[in-house]
């Protein structure tokens, strides 16, 4: 049945076999006409500037962009992980494309800095002004001796890549300019790529500080402008992300600040590897911990594969390493169907190849496309969904969505219990939604 | 001033086009612009009411290349795919802002394509430089009701909807009220333009006998339909027991129906019940002061209900956009309102909050995170993020809308019992 795919509803060459990967880069497109694609580099950048502390960020762009923006900040403010409301926003009209934004950019800071007062003003453009080809640097430049606030430009054009990598990395690239030499204190790191407010509550700065390990920036969550500008005097960068590795990169040439580039495992015997590598880095002892953890977490394994070995699975992108993620579900018996990807990275070869030596081989399809995706979920019929899709929709395929969205902004062994609690715990309703969906899709009602 | 923060900032024409298009079955919308637009989108329906444009919105997928060689490539292999898989009746071309500065003719790469195409294409080519929501929605209305045709046949008891678009607040419940209150009459619902439609009910709408415009920017629509077509049209609301009274027997006069008196008795004896019913005795209401902030079909409604019907006027009514219709602050000041303010920014609602100090707002989410010292806050306007009106049992038109409001009136102040103190 799954081999009629790739002769079948047009996917062709889109749906791989993972051990037919050719290697990193971009998956192929499932369709011409897309919905909803990938999201732009504008969109992350405003959702995460709201991390910043004593900051404001007034975004530049046509209401297009500006309306989706409040939204989703909006949105975010009914969440578990809400978001300061520190986003400005100034519509670019037509008037302002003919005759140019600059004066009013101008005007609008000034007012800024006169009515709120921030330490750091982000100045955040759109691919429209991109296209354009205003300078904004230039107007910035002009006004900067006379606003008290530090001010930042981060462009987010949208039309150099179809992710939104570059403007993440403009984002940790433009804090750079804050920073000023210091002395290093001995002991002191900073976490790059740690994308939540509640950055040191989590697991890796917990127990980095219990050895005595200032946590001195978690970027760009927690931190202020000012914290942004003593980054340099950290002993070391632990960077978890392939964002924040620019930035990694920039530190250790200017100030040489060493970094250790780790993105975030699933797996247990991966976390403990991950974990040994940090205290190695760092000159402290993890071991007690390590086992400790690690203990729990096979356990949990244990007890997740009794419940769920033999069931088959669609996996979505997730944050850090998805296949490592995927090993730990093979482990538990979880037959894994495909894995939906946008991007494959260099350093994820390792895991691929660890999976397919586990005799894994799923297929692997680019998951941005929801019409694609649901007419391959229903012709491969896992039984779960692991990641973030609508729930309605995976329902009326008879495919359980599992969602470990908390997941996202957890580390280590914690990291891991999670997902697998949340493998084992069916979510509240999801019962009544899958009963009511198999009695619609049986023409009950 | 230009700037904004506490308040949103006012959806393009851009949006408007999506609404206005997004409730027609057998059309799909085709944005030319990068994906990340598109995705962004997701937000914006999910706020209305949790609804998706899965299946309804695609993009073609802009790139670098595109933008510098002025290449249409990708819109028209979208094109041929969205035809060739989900074969729609049309599909509507819409510009984004880029499209629209680097200059891209969309009615020239359809006048290329259209030969080879199913599906008529339609375009919309302002990418957001046109105005606000309202103007996208008026400009979708203008091109789909072009396609009305001579009718095969004449409905004599059948009515036209014309103005809801899937933004309209709470358009679940307010058109389950207005169809059940037709029905009373024996009148039917011939379309629902443009929330619940589809392009051969549109071609049919002249087969109906009455157009119904439940919101301004449908008038142009029922207009251009009574030029055309000969149609007769009424606009309004059937707010408060008086308000629908005088609506169902305009209606009826219009399709030569009869309003029974037993009729209007049965409804009453059900949802006519007062505030004077509801309130004790010791609750003392006439000092309340209230804000209103919704678009003009709403704010006349409701505050024409609330002046005649609970005896209290709203203080200050907010309009977010300029109505399409003349002397409408005239008519609000006509019902006892003192202030009425049209497209305010969110500071100025602040101060008419801090000089008003009302114990009632009824507007947007983002009204009602202003007026964080108001006791009873309303949803009563887009958008509503923060609100959900899927259940079809909560409308605020009609006699049940009557019996609804004023049972949460009076159930949300008893929430919030200072404000009986006068």
């Amino acid at each position: 049945m799954i081999e009629s795919i790739s002769n079948d509803a047009g996917f062709n060459e889109k749906c791989l076999r993972l051990s037919n990967l050719s290697g990193p880069g971009l998956m192929p497109k499932t369709a011409c006409a897309q919905y909803p694609g990938t999201h732009c580099s504008f969109r992350a950048v405003a959702g995460s500037l709201t991390l910043i502390k004593n900051a404001y960020a007034l975004l530049l762009g046509p209401a297009i962009c500006l309306y989706n923006a409040k939204l989703s900040m909006s949105v975010r403010s009914l969440t578990s992980d809400p978001r300061p409301n520190n986003l400005l926003f100034l519509e670019y009209t037509q008037d302002d494309v003919i005759f140019g934004f600059r004066n009013r950019v101008m005007q609008t800071i000034l007012e800024i800095d006169r009515i709120y007062h921030p330490e750091l003003l982000f100045v955040v453009t759109t691919c429209l002004q991109e296209i354009v080809g205003e300078d904004f640097e230039a107007t910035i430049d002009e006004i900067r001796s006379i606003v008290k606030a530090k001010l930042l430009v981060i462009h987010t054009e949208n039309f150099t890549s179809e992710e939104a990598t570059p403007g993440i990395e403009n984002l940790f690239s433009s804090f750079f300019d804050l920073m000023q030499p210091e002395t290093v204190v001995p002991k002191s790191v900073n976490i790059l790529g740690l994308w939540t407010y509640h950055a040191r509550e989590t697991e890796l700065a917990l127990l980095l500080k219990s050895k005595g390990v200032e946590v001195r920036n978690a970027i760009p969550s927690f931190c202020t402008p000012s914290d942004l500008a003593g980054a340099t005097g950290a002993q070391m960068n632990i960077v978890l992300d392939q964002y924040a590795l620019p930035l990694a990169k920039k530190m250790r040439e200017c100030f040489s600040t060493d970094y250790i580039y780790c993105r975030k495992p699933y797996h247990p015997d991966s976390i403990e590897i991950w974990y040994r590598d940090l205290a190695g880095a760092l000159d402290i002892d993890l071991s007690e911990e390590i086992r400790r953890m690690k203990t729990e977490s096979l356990e949990m394994m244990a007890r997740a594969r009794s419940l769920l070995s033999g069931r088959s699975c669609a996996l979505t992108w997730n944050t850090g390493r998805t296949f490592d993620l995927a090993r730990l579900l093979s482990e538990i018996g979880i037959k894994i169907d495909v894995i939906l990807a946008q991007t494959i990275l260099p350093d994820d070869q390792e895991d691929i190849r660890k999976l397919l030596s586990m005799g894994v081989d799923p297929w692997i399809f680019r998951g941005d496309n929801s019409l694609q995706t649901e007419a391959l979920l229903c012709r491969l019929k896992p039984d779960i969904f692991v990641g973030g899709q609508d729930p309605q929709s995976l329902a009326r395929l008879g495919i359980e969505p599992c969602s470990i969205s908390l997941s996202h902004s957890m580390f280590g062994f914690g990291c891991c219990k999670e997902v697998l609690s949340r493998l084992c715990r069916r979510a509240p309703g999801i019962e009544a939604l899958m009963y009511k969906e198999d009695l619609i899709s049986q023409g009950a009602v | 001033m230009d700037l904004k923060h506490s308040g949103f900032p006012v959806p393009s024409d851009y949006f408007g086009v999506l609404w206005g298009l997004s409730g027609i079955k057998d059309l799909v919308i085709l944005e030319h612009g990068s994906p990340g637009t598109c995705s962004y989108n997701a937000f914006n329906y999910r706020i209305m009411n949790r609804q998706s444009p899965k299946g309804k919105l695609f993009s073609s997928g802009m790139d670098q290349d595109d933008v510098v060689m002025g290449r249409a490539d990708k819109v028209v292999e979208a094109v041929r795919e969205l035809d060739h898989n989900l074969h729609p009746r049309i599909i509507a071309l819409v510009a984004t802002g880029v499209t629209s500065v680097i200059g891209l003719d969309l009615d020239g790469i359809i006048s290329e394509i259209q030969p080879l195409t199913h599906a008529r294409l339609v375009s919309f080519p302002h990418g957001g430089f046109a105005g606000d929501y309202n103007q996208g929605i008026m400009e979708s209305f203008r091109t789909m009701v072009d396609l009305a045709k001579e009718p095969a046949e004449h409905k004599p008891f059948s009515v036209n909807i014309i103005g809801p678009t899937i933004d309209s607040f709470n358009n679940v419940s307010d058109l389950a009220e207005i169809e059940r209150m037709l029905e009373l009459l024996g009148a039917e619902v011939n379309t629902v333009f443009t929330s619940r439609t589809a392009v051969e009910e549109i071609e049919q709408m002249a087969s109906a006998s009455l157009n119904l415009v439940t919101r301004d920017l449908g008038l142009e629509t029922a207009q251009i339909l009574k030029e055309r077509f000969g149609m007769p049209y009424i606009h309004g609301l059937p707010f408060g027991v008086h308000g629908s009274v005088r609506w169902m027997n305009d209606i009826a006069d219009n399709l030569g129906l009869r309003l029974e008196k037993r009729t209007i008795a049965q409804e009453l004896l059900k949802y006519g019940y007062s505030v004077l019913e509801l309130f004790g005795f010791m609750q003392n209401f006439d000092h309340l002061r209230s804000l209103l902030s919704c678009p003009c079909d709403y704010a006349l409604g409701l505050a024409g209900w609330m002046a005649e019907e609970w005896g209290l006027p709203p203080s200050a009514v907010a309009l977010p956009a300029r109505p399409q219709m003349p002397h409408v602050p005239e008519k609000l000041e006509r019902m006892g309102v003192s202030k009425v303010l049209i497209e305010p920014e969110s500071l100025t609602i602040e101060d008419a909050l801090n000089s008003i100090k009302p114990h009632v707002i009824f507007g947007s989410s983002y009204d009602l995170q202003i007026a964080r010292n108001v006791p009873v806050k309303i949803h009563a306007a887009f958008p509503a993020f923060d609100y959900i009106y899927r259940f079809d049992g909560t409308p605020f038109v009609g006699f049940r809308g009557h019996a609804y409001l004023t049972q949460t009136l009076v159930n949300s102040l008893n929430a919030h019992p200072e404000v009986f103190l006068s």
